[in-house]
């Protein structure tokens, strides 16, 4: 059996090992890897508990023999090898089943909440532990999209967005239990696809089917926004309405079709992707488009990751793309990650590990995935029963996923120490 | 005797003198007029006689004069003295010649000397001598004739000269003649008169015409070379035994006799002969050489082109369908709901919604991009069709079930839209002079309002397809029936007014259709679409789809192209402007097509067939009017069960992404992307 030259290193000093070249087996594999240096940590540190390793290969995760991943590679097996090791990612564990009384569109988690928005009309809002906390029926229509704005102490903002084309804006006190529609954002000339809201926390940004992205206050007052238009009657609807109606701050118009994603990149910036395959980055402050991504499919979603400034765009068809924002020069997709079988109609970077995505698909599957193994995901969450519809990744390491059988899942996805610090 | 014997001796000198010119003169016939010679040179020859001879031999000096002349006289001549040389005595008579002829043996060879008048007899040498004379061979005997010669002047150059005489003096001294000649030549050249010969003229006479030639103009002209025309091979009819139905019957051959010879359909009559030994001649051989020249000499010199070409280069370059992307490849959603076969899809403009209306008597309301039903409406019969208002200003679909059409609002997208549809429609006003109308339209009111129902418009026979025009506020429903001119209607939404714009019955009426920015109308039959012009109320075109009972017909935005789906698996493509005849008929389907549409934008148009799939075609329409359509199919979508041997029902596009939905009898509508 051939023998191959390897130098083993780690960023994890915890897990440190003599940065010596080793002769390893060239059919050795991920768990014969794992062992060489559970054996090196044993005589190393005395203590030592047996962990499970993954291992990275100029940047690759190793998931056949090393000498096949190299032959794949085109590495050469003549000269040291230099590989990486990680503690090895857990499978999500999952925690809740959360049923609905209809699908779900969107989800938004927090350290404490769970606010989901669903085809019945209404947002929720659950406990971690699934307990439902609170209903939010406002809307005349299905609620699209949902975002927290703001909790400080006991009172929370939150806002939904739905098919009747106006997002509202909720005040919602967690120890009286009580919401409050505060502000009622008219203006959106069709339906409100998605919202979010920016860094500050005192604007929120929609898109929606008429193909215009809407800057709002997200600051309740007391006042209501003067109605630009006076002939539109609205008797009927004042009386219906929730809240003060609110207009927009600002318009950003220039998408040819339905706008379907957007987010805040920065303070300053915005990003939003649409049905004419186009991802179109807009200055906040002056309004005008910056730049575009083309790509060749209708967008369902993005994602930006700040840690490794890369956007990941689900399309209406079986990959997820990557890209990066800051290129010039139109199109630049990084990878495509291919494994759905269906439209990628979620997708949502992690937000502790610049490697990490997950995504959902129409073909019930929610995929996470490291961008250093593109070829295959790291894991596949298989328990919906319908099409995915949204999908969330909280800072303390949630995974959640909805769907159209009407059931929220949440997973508990440790990451591991090493991820921590680094 | 001395003097005798001295004249022997002359005498003898003379002999051997003629002796000569007798070897070389003498012809045998003239012997007897050379005898008197011989007789000397008897003389001579004989030794013996010779004394007697010379004893009476008397020198006669007449000379050679015919001795006749001295017939009558007694002497014969004179001799050397002048002294007569007298005659001796004849004593014999012709009787005593006679008897000497008889009795004496030596008769023959005795001569009569007339010189002398005496007789000689000829000794055997002298006779031998006179035969090897008669045979012209030397006398002498000893003479050879035939020595071996001896070749003195021969070209070889032998060691001793043959003369051995000194060489002239004129051989070593110049010649003075010699040097006259060249001062005169020389003279001549200072002169001038003679010039320097020219030098030849290097060009020369004969070269190869072909040496430049190129290779290929070679080859060129040898494939250029035409074969005379084959003669034609004889049949049965020009065999020497032909089988007798070749042979002519009486009355063929006096046609054939009576026939111009250029009519004749054979230039000779056929004949029968026994055996190949019984065929006479080819009489008309030079008339057949002839026109075999006539042949070769008028034969058109005119190369019929072979045409060598690969078939498969025929065949036109269709281009890959990868290069023609966008397209629908693969099934994304499926939209679940319905319980019986969903007969007709219909895409708003916004490409928000999608409609479906089916036998289970249900239309619903789609939502394209997560197929989730946000409404559905129940109707009290199979709903036959359902169409969008293209107007995006308004929100209205039109569906119609059994003998109803009713505009119904759903109540979706912009509900500003929404509301000022509901507004247009109430704000309508009665006119005073009311028309009786063939339909009757009545407002929906109570639970059917609620629904969203609007307009009910009842018609006399029941409606199987209802399409909008491009504005929205025309509505043509077609109510087939075979012998009835009231099959198609056309209702104004707006006056709430319904024409009925044929009276007369063209056959059943399958579908109709706008055309999308012309006053064009197209009335598809079951074997031709009219194309009618709305304004001058007249036939424009009748097209003639070559198939057998039409099923459905979609017309390009660009107005100038309809396709056509018929009963029998084929699809025609008509370009309006090329012909009234299909530019393409594509047989792709196993089954009957139901459904044909044209996307807005995109170049693609799909087929929907019973053998439950859509078949995508690029279909390509040029600006320019000299190319013409460019037609690839695509994609085979697959993915309706076929139920009841029912397959697609209905295909429709997206109006803005390259997307294609479906409707099939198994109840579901699919997206195709």
């Amino acid at each position: 059996m051939s023998q191959l030259q390897a130098r083993f290193f780690t960023e994890n000093k915890k897990y440190a090992i003599d940065d010596v070249p080793f002769s390893i087996p060239a059919a050795s594999e991920v768990a014969d890897l794992s062992n060489v240096i559970n054996k090196l940590l044993e005589a190393r540190i005395a203590d030592h508990k047996h962990v499970e390793f993954d291992f990275l290969v100029r940047g690759q995760f190793l998931r056949s023999s090393l000498a096949s991943h190299m032959d794949t590679e085109n590495i050469s097996t003549e000269e040291v090898v230099e590989i990486e090791y990680v503690q090895k990612f857990t499978a999500p564990q999952p925690e809740e089943c959360i049923m609905h009384d209809d699908w779900i569109s969107s989800v938004e988690a927090d350290s404490e909440w769970i606010l989901t928005g669903s085809y019945d009309k209404t947002a929720r809002i659950w406990s971690l532990e699934g307990k439902a906390v609170m209903t939010m029926a406002g809307h005349t229509d299905v609620v699209k999209d949902v975002a927290w704005v703001k909790r400080d102490g006991l009172s929370s903002l939150l806002l939904t967005a739905s098919l009747d084309q106006t997002v509202l804006l909720w005040e919602w006190n967690s120890e009286q239990n009580k919401v409050k529609a505060r502000h009622c954002c008219r203006g959106h000339a069709g339906s409100v696809d998605t919202i979010v809201v920016d860094p500050s926390r005192t604007k929120f940004c929609s898109g929606s089917w008429d193909k215009m992205l809407k800057i709002w206050s997200a600051v309740p007052t007391e006042e209501e926004d003067e109605v630009e238009e006076p002939n539109r009657p609205r008797k009927k609807q004042k009386t219906e309405q929730l809240g003060l109606t609110r207009t927009p701050l600002m318009t950003l118009s220039g998408h040819n079709e339905a706008v379907s994603a957007v987010l805040w990149t920065d303070a300053e910036e915005l990003c939003s992707a649409s049905w004419d395959h186009t991802i179109r980055l807009w200055d906040v402050e002056t309004g005008e488009q910056k730049s575009m991504l083309t790509g060749s499919k209708v967008f369902n979603c993005i994602s930006y990751s700040p840690l490794c400034r890369r956007l990941a765009s689900g399309s209406t068809d079986r990959h997820v793309r990557l890209w990066d924002p800051r290129s010039k020069d139109g199109s630049l997709v990084l990878l495509s990650l291919t494994s759905h079988t269906g439209w990628v109609t979620a997708v949502r970077w992690s937000p502790s590990n610049q490697h990490q995505l997950v995504s959902g698909s129409f073909d019930n599957i929610v995929k996470l995935w490291d961008i250093r193994s593109c070829k295959a995901p790291l894991y596949d969450l298989a328990a919906h029963e319908d099409r995915v519809l949204c999908a969330d990744w909280t800072d303390s390491g949630l995974i959640l996923s909805g769907g159209a059988d009407n059931k929220l899942y949440t997973y508990r996805y440790s990451a591991y120490v090493s991820d921590a610090g680094a | 005797l001395t003097s005798e014997g001295e004249t022997v001796m002359e005498h003898l000198g003379q002999i051997e003198i003629m002796d000569v010119e007798l070897g070389y003169s003498l012809q045998p016939v003239s012997l007897i007029a050379l005898l008197p010679h011989a007789h000397f040179l008897l003389h001579s020859l004989s030794p013996s006689s010779c004394l007697a001879m010379c004893s009476q031999d008397i020198r006669n000096t007449v000379g050679n004069i015919p001795m006749e002349w001295y017939k009558d006289y007694p002497h014969i001549g004179y001799d050397l003295d002048g002294k007569k040389i007298f005659k001796p005595i004849r004593t014999k008579d012709e009787l005593d010649e006679f008897l000497d002829k008889m009795e004496n043996p030596d008769y023959w060879r005795t001569v009569h000397n007339k010189m002398t008048g005496t007789d000689l007899r000829l000794s055997d040498e002298q006779v031998d001598l006179v035969h090897r004379l008669q045979q012209g061979k030397f006398g002498d005997v000893n003479f050879n004739e035939y020595e071996p010669a001896i070749d003195f002047f021969s070209s070889e150059v032998m060691i001793h000269p043959v003369t051995n005489r000194p060489e002239d003096k004129r051989s070593f001294i110049p010649s003075l003649i010699e040097k006259e000649k060249v001062g005169k030549l020389v003279h001549a050249i200072k002169m001038g008169w003679i010039k320097p010969r020219r030098p030849k003229e290097t060009a020369p006479k004969y070269y190869d015409l072909w040496a430049q030639e190129d290779l290929n103009t070679v080859l060129g002209r040898h494939k250029m070379h035409i074969p005379a025309p084959k003669m034609r091979l004889p049949g049965h009819e020009e065999s020497y035994n032909p089988p007798p139905e070749y042979l002519l019957t009486e009355e063929e051959k006096l046609a054939w006799e009576q026939q111009d010879p250029e009519d004749r359909r054979v230039s000779f009559l056929p004949q029968k002969y026994s055996c190949l030994r019984a065929v006479p001649a080819f009489s008309r051989f030079i008339h057949e050489r002839f026109e075999r020249c006539l042949d070769l000499y008028l034969c058109p010199r005119q190369r019929k082109m072979r045409v060598n070409v690969n078939p498969e280069d025929l065949i036109p370059k269709l281009p890959k369908p990868k290069d023609l992307q966008p397209f629908p490849t693969t099934q994304s959603l499926v939209y679940r709901g319905h319980t019986s076969l969903v007969r007709s899809i219909s895409v708003s403009p916004s490409g928000q919604w999608l409609v479906s209306g089916s036998d289970d008597c249900t239309v619903r309301f789609w939502e394209v991009s997560t197929a989730r039903c946000l409404k559905t409406v129940e109707v009290s019969g199979a709903v036959k069709s359902v169409a969008w208002s293209p107007n995006p200003a308004v929100c209205l679909v039109a569906i119609s079930y059994g003998e109803t059409i009713v505009l119904l609002n759903p109540g979706l997208g912009d509900k500003f839209i929404c509301s000022a549809t509901d507004q247009l429609i109430s704000s309508y006003e009665e006119p005073e002079e009311s028309k009786e109308q063939s339909v009757q339209w009545t407002i929906a009111e109570g639970s059917d309002h609620e629904h969203g129902q609007r307009l009910i418009l009842k018609h006399p026979k029941a409606v199987r397809q209802v399409t909008w025009h491009g504005k929205g506020d025309y509505l043509a429903c077609v109510m087939p029936d075979d012998n009835s001119s009231l099959q198609v209607v056309i209702h104004q939404v707006s006056k709430r007014r319904t024409q009925n714009p044929f009276r007369k019955s063209k056959g059943m009426v399958q579908c109709v259709s706008f055309h999308p920015i012309r006053p064009y109308f197209f009335v598809a039959t079951q074997r031709y679409v009219r194309v009618y012009n709305l304004i001058k109320q007249e036939l424009t075109k009748k097209l003639m789809a070559n198939c057998k009972w039409i099923s459905s017909m979609a017309v390009h935005p660009g107005g100038d192209n309809v396709i056509c789906g018929s009963y029998d698996c084929r699809l025609a493509w008509f370009d309006l402007d090329l012909s009234t005849k299909p530019y393409k008929m594509l047989r792709h389907h196993k089954k009957a097509l139901r459904g044909v549409a044209y996307h807005k934008h995109y170049p693609l148009f799909a087929s929907g067939s019973d053998d439950g799939s859509v078949i995508v075609c690029h279909g390509m329409v040029y600006n320019d009017l000299l190319q013409n359509p460019l037609i690839v199919p695509v994609k085979v979508l697959k993915g309706h069960t076929i139920t009841h041997d029912l397959g697609v029902l209905d295909v429709a596009f997206h109006p803005s992404q390259p997307w294609v939905f479906s409707s099939g009898a198994d109840g579901t509508v699919r997206l195709f992307t």
